[in-house]
């Protein structure tokens, strides 16, 4: 998500799931949406089926959505800079490039400032000592008298992105890529060929992409060498384009939305740091800047409005403007804290108590021993759930001993989704709102109940014995029927805002205002629930497909409601030419028809006329007004390039000294702890974890039915090293990392096998995800599921930009037990 | 799906395993429609299949056979790992439909092929006879059941339960002549992109005059564990053949009968 | 050699205990019946006492088979009756499919219940005083009749299992002809067992030896005739498991030829008696009644 905010300006996917019906080339790296998001998936086989699209599948496994892809690539894992890396190199190498599109909608005319290198693996800037770079080697050459940035249109100037670009992915020939990916150079060529038809303006291409590339300490660069790739193809902004990312959890788009990450505020809105005292000053440290006459930077223009309006929605009538809005009640977190953040705090016994609400900490986290560890250090610990979760049982998993397990446990039962109203937002950013389906079950309650009812605990606390700052509590809002219990409908309603002058629900947040006369809950959901009611309530569907979706382009306007403002494709203003006419007639997006823009909503101001000079740039929530091929938004790296994973057993043949991320974050080894990598000799075999269509993550361990389609932990093991190692399909094995082991069945099978990199043989195993301590398997089971945890396996590392950890590349031994 | 279910007319499946992508959710949706608990859960190791084989609470099945070939890259296309969702194929000469004593197994009003409940006895002869094993006993109440090709639903204008919650549609429901038709189309898209050993099984009459749940292959029908038209035959062809053995042996034997006790006035 | 490699992809019936012991028993009591008729039929008044015992021994025989059928049903009689009757709401009238042998079966047994019947109650008739139930001439046509009704109940299991579509089963002919000789020569070797401590009837012993001998070179010969069948449909190797099953039905035909022989002569004079071992009969005729079941067992498992 970082990644794609930091190349076209908002992190989410860009299309959505019936879109992608409409491409030519589907390449799908790092997903397996057939089993993953097999519903979806239903519009990969439609374009395959209706328009004969042609789908690629690079994955380290052949999986049940290679099973139907023309064409299966078995790629090492954590390699897919390379393939991308090479894949931009032969366009541009053979001009295959958009070029209208590239000149005029992305980045590539634009000047680097002199000073910016890369060498030996490392970009300007480092600092070794500190593991991070200095980014502001990364910018613009400016123009002294606008203080926009310099461009040169025909793209020969030696520090214009483009040439930067050309030069650094030179290195990425087919013999180069093979040598890192195991990918054979025929067959990547084979690949390359049909890529480089997509950078025709009547041809489009979707890359559709998840956690296979963002689960490295190289997630946000994968992500962004698959985005600069459709950039460079013109390939963004189009229906059956677009770089997707298919998001998890049915609510997980949802979630990031509403800010479950701790860097943001809800709408993307940055999180304040220490010392900003005045909004003036946050939105200076966080907003866009312009870079370009023609650039609207719509979000760097509106920072405050959103930003006032959602201070004027929590404190209310306490927000006022000589008191900045109230901002000082907002939090200014002086430290990273992310997931593996908060357990490392834990471990190193700085945390005194956590609530983990609908998420297991003690399966999913990586290195899930030592997290085990840090809840055992923890005074308290809340869990709020439908079902016993790993982390609920934490204190008697076997092999535990419980009378050591100092840690106080509440089980606070909870409604599951199912058992509660509310809107899911889909990966396609469509809200859609749901009925409950079962009334809850015993005593269970709905988080927001508990959560409300916590909160006013607290707060008649505050009030009857007073402490430390207690303005945010009192101040904030709680205007619900019934302070205990508000409803959904509610929130969602508060969520959209309102003119505080006249009472009514605003239809959009371009009606928002930093004057305090108005309120948001979260911006980019302001015009979901106007005075017409709850638009995610829509359902005006396939029932009419001719009047729901006049363009036939699967808009459906009027079924749910799409952030932004009900729109289906994100950046849709590069669908159509300079001119304002679509790319490719037969598939628009939105199209200039002499007054307005006409097709899905419009990405742009509605009736801005292409022709006119002043109008604006089409990525108009970036500071240039135009994708980035060249970012300085990533703190790894302004352009992707090839890193090994923490744990490798090849050095990078780009830059064996450089070979691993300069910048991933090594948790242990901050902490003080020793590192915990192994290495080739003692663990030769490259693993990877993910997710089977039978279940979901590991609360199904507790649904008969799908425990009898997948009944029992196991591993995919290559046939070719079964025989070597003597170990027949269904015999038990030991796996065992630096960290932990599984113990577990082996499923011998040929959709895995060898890969030749860097002049070696390798091989790469298969870890499902799906068990651990609890549930109806590991109650069948005489060792009570004691070693079928993926994650003791999995290293404590992240990524630099997200922290997201290192889940799908690690080292293991395997052995017959 | 559109089409409003009639009486009289005839419905089936066509299962398009080119583009089932194996997520089983035509197994679950049967089980939860049908209200079936499904058998104690087994690791099989045998590809992902769990489940092994359609009985009487699996009237959906989905097999997996692993053909892939040990390479770097390859084709995938519906044929390297085939997966094919199994079901009763309502045939129209129906091996179990022929046998059944009691009469417990109907064609219904949408030429379906149905075990009614109350009326099956539990002889296990259509067990015997189906040649695609899948009937299966119910331990509970000792009668016959297989996929009811969701009769209650089509009563009540629902299409069936698996063809509902499969997402790629390669569970396709409908009238028969419709789905025959639209086969056709894809057999011949299939063909020609060189997939030529993609073919259809039981849109014709070569196996038991057609079957209402017919299929698309992409490899012969004995790997996915159906008899080829050579190999499907009907119980009832044993008939003559016993019955002729029997009385030939029948006139022997009374013959021979006669020789031994024909001999009178003699000493034992 | 296999010329046709039949695939199956059947499920098993799980046709087992119960089921061999019906086929066991129908072959009895059919085997039994039609021996009755033809001692009766041959003529000699000597032959008369041991007819009765095996219209009397087919009674029983013939009793069983409902109960173990019922049993196998889930020991309800009303299942037993939907075989009969059609029970399809609306849809009254009686079962019955020439082309199903288990229909076909159903009435085969009722009419063969209701010979045995009158056959066994005539015998016990005779048997204490002179009159019988029927006049004599009556009597034989009626024997008749009913042996035809008997070659069926000890025959159509075997074209019961062989219409469907389980391997080995539906791979051969001859499985009818066969239950019907082994059922023949099991209840032949039943006979001898019975009357060999009776006076009255020990006259037939060696006759009814004699004819087992005759019904267990049949039997032989559609073994021999079944594993031909099978070997070309491919499904031999399913015998593999099963084959100590065979050996001892094997040593029951066996036992009955050796003996057979020992009560073979020449010529109906009587001169020339051939010289042959002659066994014991308890042992004789053991050994064939368990290679009937052998041989039922045999057939029924190799396929499931
Ligand atoms: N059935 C089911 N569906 C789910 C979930 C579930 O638990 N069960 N979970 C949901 C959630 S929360 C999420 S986040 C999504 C995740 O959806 P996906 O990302 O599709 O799921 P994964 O199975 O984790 O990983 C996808 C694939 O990435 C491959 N892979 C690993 N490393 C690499 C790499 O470096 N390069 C490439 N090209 N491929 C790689 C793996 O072999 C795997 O096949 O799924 C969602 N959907
Ligand atoms: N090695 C490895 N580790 C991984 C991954 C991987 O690919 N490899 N994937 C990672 C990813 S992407 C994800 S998303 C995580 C998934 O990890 P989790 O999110 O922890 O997995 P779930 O089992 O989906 O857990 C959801 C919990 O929420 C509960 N729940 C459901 N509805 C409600 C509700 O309304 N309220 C409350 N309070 N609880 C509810 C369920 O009972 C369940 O216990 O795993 C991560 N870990
Ligand atoms: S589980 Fe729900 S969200 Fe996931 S693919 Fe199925 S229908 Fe979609
Ligand atoms: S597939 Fe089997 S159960 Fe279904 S109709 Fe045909 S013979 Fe009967
Ligand atoms: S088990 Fe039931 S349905 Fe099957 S043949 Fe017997 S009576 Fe008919
Ligand atoms: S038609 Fe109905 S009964 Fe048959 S398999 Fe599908 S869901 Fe099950
Ligand atoms: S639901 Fe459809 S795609 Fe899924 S396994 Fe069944 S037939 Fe295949
Ligand atoms: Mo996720």
């Amino acid at each position: 998500m970082v990644s794609l905010a930091a190349t076209f300006g908002r992190g989410a996917m860009t299309n959505h799931w019936r879109d992608i019906k409409n491409a030519d080339l589907i390449l799908i790296n790092g997903a397996n949406p057939a089993e993953a998001h097999p519903v979806g998936f239903q519009w990969f086989m439609r374009a395959k089926l209706d328009r004969g699209a042609k789908i690629i599948h690079a994955d380290p496994r052949f999986t049940r959505t290679s099973a139907v892809a023309d064409m299966y690539l078995r790629i090492r894992t954590g390699s897919d800079v390379a393939y991308f890396g090479g894949l931009i190199n032969y366009v541009l190498q053979n001009n295959l490039f958009h070029d209208a599109y590239v000149r005029n909608y992305t980045n590539a005319s634009f000047i680097v400032k002199d000073g910016y290198s890369f060498k030996d693996g490392l970009f300007s800037g480092y600092d070794a000592s500190k593991r991070t770079y200095n980014i502001a080697t990364w910018s613009y050459e400016t123009d002294s008298a606008t203080g926009f940035a310099m461009r040169d249109l025909t793209l020969q100037h030696p520090r214009s992105v483009f040439q930067l670009m050309k030069q650094h992915y030179s290195r990425y020939t087919p013999e180069m890529v093979s040598s890192i990916t195991g990918i054979p150079v025929a067959d990547f060529k084979k690949v390359a060929e049909l890529v480089g038809q997509m950078g025709k303006p009547d041809k489009v291409m979707t890359i559709v992409y998840a956690v296979g590339l963002t689960h490295h300490t190289t997630g946000g660069q994968l992500i962004r060498s698959g985005a600069a790739l459709q950039l460079l193809l013109g390939n963004m902004g189009r229906p059956g384009g677009g770089m997707n990312a298919e998001r998890g959890h049915a609510n997980i788009q949802g979630n990031t939305d509403h800010a479950i990450s701790w860097e943001i505020l809800p709408g993307y809105l940055r999180i304040p740091a220490p010392g900003q005292k005045t909004i003036a000053e946050y939105v200076a440290a966080s907003a866009p800047k312009k870079s370009d006459k023609n650039s609207w930077n719509f979000f760097g223009t509106n920072y405050s409005k959103f930003m006032v309006s959602t201070l004027k929605a929590w404190f209310g009538d306490a927000a006022k403007k000589d008191n900045e809005f109230a901002f000082d009640f907002i939090p200014k977190p002086a430290s990273n804290a992310s997931w593996m953040t908060i357990y490392d705090q834990a471990l190193k016994g700085k945390m005194e108590g956590l609530i983990l609400s609908g998420m297991t900490a003690a399966s999913i986290g990586p290195d899930s021993n030592q997290v085990r560890d840090a809840l055992g250090k923890l005074k308290w610990l809340v869990v709020m759930d439908a079902l016993p979760t790993t982390s609920s049982e934490f204190w008697h998993a076997p092999g535990v001993d419980a009378a050591s397990v100092k840690t106080e446990v509440f089980m606070v039962p909870t409604t599951h989704w199912i058992e509660k109203d509310g809107s899911f937002v889909n990966s396609g950013r469509w809200s859609q709102w749901k009925d409950q389906v079962l009334p809850p079950e015993g005593q269970a309650r709905h988080d927001h109940w508990i959560l409300a009812d916590v909160f006013q605990r607290v707060k008649k606390l505050y009030q009857s014995q007073g402490g430390k700052f207690p303005d945010p509590v009192m101040a904030l809002t709680f205007n619900y029927k019934d302070a205990t219990k508000p409803e959904l409908d509610e929130i969602a309603k508060e969520i959209n805002g309102k003119d505080l002058t006249t009472g009514k629900q605003l239809a959009s947040f371009a009606l928002l205002k930093d004057d305090g006369t108005t309120t948001t809950g979260d911006w980019i959901y302001t015009g979901s629930y106007t005075e017409a009611g709850n638009l995610m309530k829509r359902r005006q569907g396939v029932q009419d497909p001719k009047a729901n979706d006049p363009t036939g382009m699967g808009f459906f306007a009027n079924w749910a409601w799409s952030w932004p403002l009900n729109r289906r494709v994100m950046y849709n203003r590069a669908s159509a030419d300079l001119d304002g006419k679509p790319w490719d007639a037969t598939r628009p997006g939105i199209t200039w028809d002499g007054s307005k823009w006409v097709g899905d909503v419009p990405d742009y101001p509605p009736t801005m006329d292409p022709h006119d000079p002043a109008s604006w740039l089409p990525f108009i929530m970036n500071g240039e007004g135009v994708g980035r091929l060249f970012s300085n938004s990533m703190i790894d790296g302004p352009f992707p390039e090839h890193y090994e994973p923490v744990e490798s057993p090849v050095a990078n043949p780009l830059h064996p000294a450089n070979s691993a991320s300069p910048v991933a974050f090594l948790y242990d080894q901050a902490a003080g702890r020793p590192n915990r990598f192994g290495d080739a000799k003692e663990f030769p075999y490259i693993a990877t974890s993910y997710r089977l269509t039978e279940h979901e993550h590991y609360v199904t361990q507790h649904v008969p039915h799908l425990v009898q389609l997948q009944p029992k932990a196991f591993v995919e093991i290559p046939y070719e090293l079964a025989n070597e190692k003597g170990i027949k399909n269904g015999e038990q094995v030991r796996v065992s990392s630096k960290r932990g082991k599984l113990e577990v069945a082996a499923l011998v099978t040929k959709r895995l096998g060898a890969l030749t990199v860097a002049g070696q043989k390798v091989y790469q195993i298969g870890i499902p995800i799906h068990w651990g301590y609890v549930g109806l398997s590991a109650d069948s089971d005489p060792g009570k599921g004691r070693y079928w945890l993926a994650n003791a396996l999995t290293p404590f590392v992240g990524d630099a930009n997200a922290r997201t950890p290192e889940f799908k590349a690690f080292l293991v031994n395997v052995e017959k037990l | 799906m559109a089409t409003k279910i009639k009486a009289g007319e005839s419905y089936g499946f066509f299962t398009d395993t080119s583009v089932c992508i194996g997520c089983k959710a035509c197994e679950v949706a049967c089980k939860e429609w049908n209200e079936l608990q499904g058998n104690n859960a087994t690791f099989l190791a045998d590809s992902f299949d769990n489940t092994g084989a359609l009985d009487a609470q699996n009237w959906r099945h989905v097999k997996f056979v692993e053909h892939v070939p040990d390479k770097p890259a390859t084709e995938g296309n519906g044929f390297a790992w085939l997966m094919m969702s199994d079901v009763c194929k309502h045939c129209k000469q129906a091996s179990c439909m022929e046998v059944c004593p009691t009469n417990a197994i109907i064609r219904t009003e949408f030429d379906t092929v149905f075990i009614q409940q109350d009326v099956c006895n539990g002889c296990r002869n259509c067990v015997a006879a189906c040649p695609y094993g899948v009937i299966g006993m119910n331990s509970q109440t000792g009668t016959a059941h297989k996929c009811t090709l969701c009769y209650d639903r089509l009563q009540g204008g629902l299409e069936p339960a698996c063809a509902k919650a499969c997402p790629t549609q390669s569970i396709q429901f409908g009238p028969l002549a419709e789905l025959q038709q639209a086969a056709d189309v894809r057999l011949a898209a299939l063909h020609s992109q060189g997939q030529t050993q993609a073919q259809l099984y039981g849109r014709d009459d070569k196996v038991y005059g057609g079957l209402n749940a017919f299929f698309l292959l992409m490899d012969k029908p004995e790997t996915y564990g159906l008899p080829n038209a050579d190999n499907a035959k009907l119980p009832s062809r044993n008939n003559v053949g016993g019955y002729v053995g029997a009385a030939i042996t029948a006139v022997l034997a009374v013959v021979a009968g006669l020789v031994a006790f024909r001999r009178r006035g003699e000493a034992a | 050699m296999i010329y046709l490699e039949a695939e199956h992809f059947v499920r098993a019936p799980e046709w087992t205990w119960y089921i061999l012991f019906y086929f066991f028993f129908a072959g009895l009591a059919g085997g039994a019946y039609v021996l009755g008729s033809l001692l009766r039929l041959s003529g000699d008044a000597r032959d008369e006492p041991a007819a009765r015992v095996a219209f009397l021994v087919s009674l029983p025989a013939t009793l069983i088979c409902p109960i173990l059928l019922t049993a196998d049903l889930n020991a309800s009689w009303m299942r037993f009756w939907h075989m009969m009757v059609n029970t399809t709401p609306g849809d009254a009238g009686l079962n019955f499919k020439y082309w199903s042998p288990m229909s076909v079966g159903v009435w085969g047994l009722l009419l063969f219940g209701f010979f045995v019947g009158i056959s066994a109650l005539d015998a016990w008739l005779r048997n204490r005083g002179s009159f019988g139930l029927l006049p004599m001439a009556v009597n034989r046509v009626f024997n008749v009749l009913g042996s035809l009704v008997g070659i069926f109940i000890a025959s159509y299991t075997g074209v019961l299992i062989s219409v469907s579509n389980q391997p080995v089963w539906s791979d051969t002919w001859a499985l009818g002809g066969l239950f019907l000789a082994s059922g023949l020569s099991g209840a032949a070797a039943l006979l001898a067992l019975l009357i060999r401590n009776r006076p009255e009837a020990s006259f037939s012993l060696g006759r009814l030896h004699q004819a087992d001998g005759y019904f267990s070179a049949l039997e032989l010969a559609l073994i021999v005739v079944f594993f031909i069948t099978v070997g070309a449909a491919g499904s031999l190797s399913r015998e593999v498991p099963w084959l100590p099953l065979w050996a001892l039905a094997v040593v029951g035909v066996a036992a009955s030829l050796v003996e057979a022989r020992g009560h073979m002569r020449m010529r109906p004079s009587g001169s020339g008696t051939v010289a042959g071992i002659r066994l014991d009969t308890v042992v004789v005729s053991l050994l064939a009644l368990i290679g009937v079941l052998a041989l039922r067992a045999a057939v029924i498992f190799s396929a499931q």
